[in-house]
């Protein structure tokens, strides 16, 4: 996908106006068209979206636990299931739960973009965003440690299920209170590793002098300007247009429609 | 000017009731390996993080004594100049990669001591040359073996251009041909005129030598002089 290669920053960017779109706008239909437009972009720009949906495989029924309980405290629109006086199901927090799916998918999606690039570059592109290199270093150190977290969890579960706890067939209240009791070490282990390592980078000048230069250099072309200032632009138009002509429009008179 | 003298060092980290290091007085000369071997938990690392400035500069404890880097009172001197004369590899190179390949993590110490690129270029290669890992400068730091990881440790800290470098444990937990490769690196950092501090449990480590203490109970003893 060399053809399609921009820079980290524009990369960046163009994850945060996904997820600006994401957070600020509360309409399905606009929603969906982001959705569609996160994904391909991230499948032009190489990211291994497969992977990223295996990833969340574990994750799927405490999604669908948040979306059920958001069309449940949504009481708007029509009643879809109701018991005795109270609305279990209406229009509205069907609508709800599909915006949350929505914009959750958008965010998800978008941070796979950053993933085309790696690490240093990202972090490189930060600094040269003009964000607090000690900060950058932070992004770097917390996506380093993610795996490391992982690895710790995944160690901690096998050595339990090696003294003989099929942790598949015991009970989730019991599952539960597992996990509780292997949480402490494990963030406690993470923590003794994280301190190690900023040892380490502290004995190696981290931070010795405010600024610091760089071996790798970001630079942009013309491509990448036009990515930014079109992703921008469309981004805050989107968002303007929405609070301006959009909100209160279409979905608004299903969930404010009363049987 | 002896680069490393410590005189009367007497330590205890806060919660400890018993002196971890007792009395300690060493003296670390130009250009040769001294090595310091002693039990689990008998204070080499701790004597370690004394030499590099660690203690007191990260870690606090009940500390007298001195030690004098090139006749100058580490608690005095800020770390980024302790870094530019003195390097720490520690044991467990997971715990000191995390960058995304080689070149990026071997440039970090460098790029933090503000150098040109074109400086920090020229570190790179020769960093890398000295514990002959020249071949991986692209390579994802995480496809490494341990031995190699431990090389990329090493070059890391060379890249800042120490003049001594403290080994904690480095050879641990690395297979037989990890740990001649590692032997070799320090056999060339000696002959490019470092001092070198090597710490290990392990008595199959001590062959390459110059001199070795034993620290045992919190007291530094002299074993031998090649």
């Amino acid at each position: 996908m060399d053809k399609y290669k921009i820079d980290a920053r524009a990369k960046l960017i163009i994850t945060l106006c996904l997820s600006s779109i994401a957070v600020f706008i509360q309409n399905v239909y606009v929603l969906g068209f982001t959705l569609v437009a996160a994904i391909l972009i991230a499948m032009l720009l190489g990211a291994k979206l497969l992977l990223v949906l295996k990833s969340f495989k574990k994750m799927w029924f405490i999604f669908a636990i948040i979306v059920i309980a958001q069309s449940i405290f949504t009481n708007a629109g029509a009643n879809l299931i109701t018991i005795g006086n109270f609305s279990f199901l209406s229009t509205g927090g069907l609508v709800k739960g599909l915006e949350f799916v929505l914009r959750l998918a958008v965010i998800v999606i978008s941070a796979t973009i950053i993933t085309t690039s790696s690490h240093r570059e990202i972090v490189q592109g930060l600094i040269q965003l003009k964000v607090p290199y000690e900060v950058a270093f932070m992004v770097l150190v917390a996506i380093r440690f993610l795996p490391i977290f992982m690895g710790e969890f995944r160690d901690t579960v096998t050595a339990i299920q090696l003294r003989g706890v099929d942790i598949k067939r015991i009970a989730f209240k019991k599952k539960l209170k597992m996990y509780y009791y292997i949480f402490n070490p494990i963030l406690i282990n993470s923590i003794k590793k994280a301190h190690k390592l900023s040892v380490a980078m502290e004995m190696r000048a981290f931070r010795a002098y405010p600024k610091r230069t760089s071996y790798l250099v970001l630079k942009m072309s013309l491509r990448d300007y036009f990515v930014i200032l079109s992703s921008v632009f469309f981004t805050v138009a989107l968002i303007v247009a929405y609070y301006l002509f959009l909100r209160g429009g279409c979905f608004e008179s299903i969930i404010n429609y009363r049987a | 000017m002896i680069p490393v003298t410590i005189k009367n060092l007497v330590f205890s980290y806060p919660q400890g009731r018993n002196n971890i290091l007792d009395n300690v007085n060493m003296k670390i000369s130009g250009g040769g390996i001294s090595a310091i071997t002693g039990t689990s938990g008998s204070g080499k690392t701790t004597l370690c993080y004394c030499i590099c400035g660690i203690i007191p500069h990260i870690y606090s404890g009940k500390i007298s004594g001195e030690v004098l880097l090139f006749g100058k009172p580490i608690k005095d001197m800020d770390l980024a100049k302790i870094a530019t004369k003195i390097g720490i590899v520690f044991q467990e190179p997971d715990t000191q990669l995390f960058s995304p390949t080689v070149e990026d993590e071997v440039a970090f110490g460098p790029e933090n001591l503000c150098l040109s690129r074109d400086e920090i270029g020229k570190r790179i290669k020769s960093s890398l040359n000295i514990v002959g890992m020249e071949n991986k400068r692209y390579e994802h730091t995480s496809h490494l073996s341990g031995g190699e990881k431990q090389l990329i440790a090493i070059a890391s800290v060379l890249a800042l251009d120490p003049r001594i470098l403290i080994l904690d444990e480095v050879m641990s937990g690395i297979d037989k041909a990890g740990r001649m490769r590692i032997k070799q690196a320090i056999l060339n950092l000696k002959d490019s005129g470092r001092s070198i501090m090597l710490v290990t449990h392990d008595m199959d480590d001590l062959d390459i030598a110059d001199s070795m203490f034993e620290l045992k109970d919190g007291k530094l003893l002299s074993l031998a002089y090649k």
